[in-house]
């Protein structure tokens, strides 16, 4: 029954393969501005904290779709030219996922006491060297698995660039659906392909979560 | 030399230094003793600029923290420091834990930045250490590499705040006896602690602070045999109990 799927495999596949190279974007891009987020989340420079402070509410209250919508109607205005969609779902889901990213990394520095960074400033460590060497890391270990959930919450996301046009696995999937007009057996394999990735990205976090509490090194 | 002069400093409305005037000199241990909450912790992250203060002047060597220019980084190389919790980074191992500033600030290559940090460990007496993470150290182990951590950087000051205080008792011994030598090796140290038996075989001289101030000063003789405040006099009753 799934013979309009087999018969275009290929297509279908390419498409999944532009869903990870957006996701892999995205993550990338979310998680390393996510880790600046979080600092400046607890920065006391007034001046740091209160603008990144007001972006992160806007965004988080807002749906990922408006953003994705927006910023791809708003950048030709900006940059005088048209944008592919593309680059546009990649800068948008970055500058959005940063958001989530940066609360769960926020999160992960306040585990870490003032003296344990008092200790990395008095060897003579900078602010910068200390959140590469000390706070980055420690925060990146501590909250590995909310890290690994809001990427999985991420690529499930990538599913959403299909409104501007992005031909990633479900836009695919309603363009053969057009002609083949097999709704049930191809939207019920693409969710297949979500809940696959999806589950072995969710059994990836539990292997590490055991794996750092069996080496007990936090 | 550390040359402290009328510190004052305020957490909000609260009043956690008056008007602390203390020097060190080259050489000398002095030990800080005193009620918990009567600011030596917070002296202590004074002097590094740890914490800023409201009032007075720090001078460490000539160089006032009080200049705006003052390059805290540069400042803190020559004050270690450590810490009652220990703080050892829990995701390096007490090798890296050591080799981290020295590499990173000092710009030590890495077969240098190892060597010191071995010897290092040898020193406070656990050579075969070098590869365990803090979470496999004893409260003991882990204070004597946070030791060694302070002390790869090469620096002048050694400050200790309150560092045996969270240790089981018998721990207490392994990280004293290497502060004393480190004190007969001539280290100029700056330590918080009520271990009265340290500051008798080491300390230049006490201070005792309460509610912010130092009340009193002198010789261990001087302030173990007579104490000239009430308060001196309570508070070595409670820790000789």
């Amino acid at each position: 029954m799934f013979d309009a799927v087999i018969r275009n495999f290929g297509f279908l596949m390419g498409g999944l393969g532009v869903t990870f190279q957006l996701a892999v974007f995205a993550l990338l891009g979310g998680i390393v501005l996510g880790m600046l987020v979080g600092l400046a989340r607890l920065s006391k420079k007034p001046w740091i904290y209160y603008p990144v402070t007001a972006y992160v509410n806007f965004l988080r209250n807002i749906p990922l779709i408006l953003v994705i919508f927006w910023f791809y109607f708003v950048m030709p205005i900006l940059v005088g030219r048209s944008i592919d969609p593309f680059p546009s779902a990649v800068i948008s889901f970055i500058v959005f996922e940063a958001t989530y990213f940066g609360e769960i990394f926020r999160a992960g520095y306040q585990t870490i006491s003032t003296d344990l960074v008092n200790a990395s400033y008095s060897t003579g460590l900078t602010y910068w060297q200390t959140a590469r060497y000390i706070t980055i890391p420690i925060a990146f270990r501590r909250m590995l698995p909310s890290l690994i959930t809001q990427s999985i919450v991420t690529f499930q996301d990538t599913s959403l660039a299909y409104v501007i046009g992005l031909r990633e696995l479900v836009r695919r999937v309603s363009i053969v659906d057009n002609m083949e007009v097999r709704s049930i057996e191809l939207y019920g394999f693409a969710a297949l392909v979500y809940l696959v990735v999806c589950y072995l990205g969710s059994r990836l976090s539990r292997h590490f979560e055991e794996k750092s509490r069996k080496a007990n090194i936090l | 030399m550390i040359e402290i002069k009328k510190i004052n400093k305020w957490f909000g409305d609260f009043h956690v230094l008056k008007d602390i005037d203390e020097t060190i000199q080259r050489g000398q241990t002095v030990v800080i003793c005193g009620p918990s909450g009567s600011g030596k912790s917070t002296l202590l992250r004074c002097i590094n600029g740890l914490e800023p203060y409201q009032e007075g002047e720090i001078i460490v060597d000539g160089t006032s923290l009080n200049d705006p220019k003052v390059n805290l980084y540069k400042l803190r190389q020559k004050i270690g420091m450590v810490f009652q919790r220990f703080e050892l980074y829990p995701h390096m191992t007490a090798l890296e834990n050591i080799t981290l500033a020295p590499m990173k600030v000092l710009k030590w290559p890495r077969e240098k930045a190892e060597a010191k940090a071995k010897e290092l460990l040898a020193r406070v007496g656990i050579p075969d250490k070098a590869d365990a993470y803090p979470a496999n150290l004893s409260g003991g182990q882990q204070q004597r590499v946070a030791i060694a951590r302070a002390l790869a950087m090469e620096p002048e000051y050694m400050m200790f705040d309150e560092p045996t205080s969270a240790l089981d008792p018998e721990m207490i011994k392994e990280v004293l006896d290497v502060m004393i030598d480190l004190a007969k090796g001539g280290m100029t140290m700056l330590v918080v602690t009520h271990e009265m038996g340290f500051a008798r075989e080491v300390a230049d001289e006490i201070i005792f602070m309460d509610e912010g101030r130092i009340v009193e000063r002198g010789t261990y003789e001087d302030f173990f045999n007579n104490p000239k405040t009430d308060r001196a006099r309570a508070f070595l009753d409670q820790i000789l109990d």
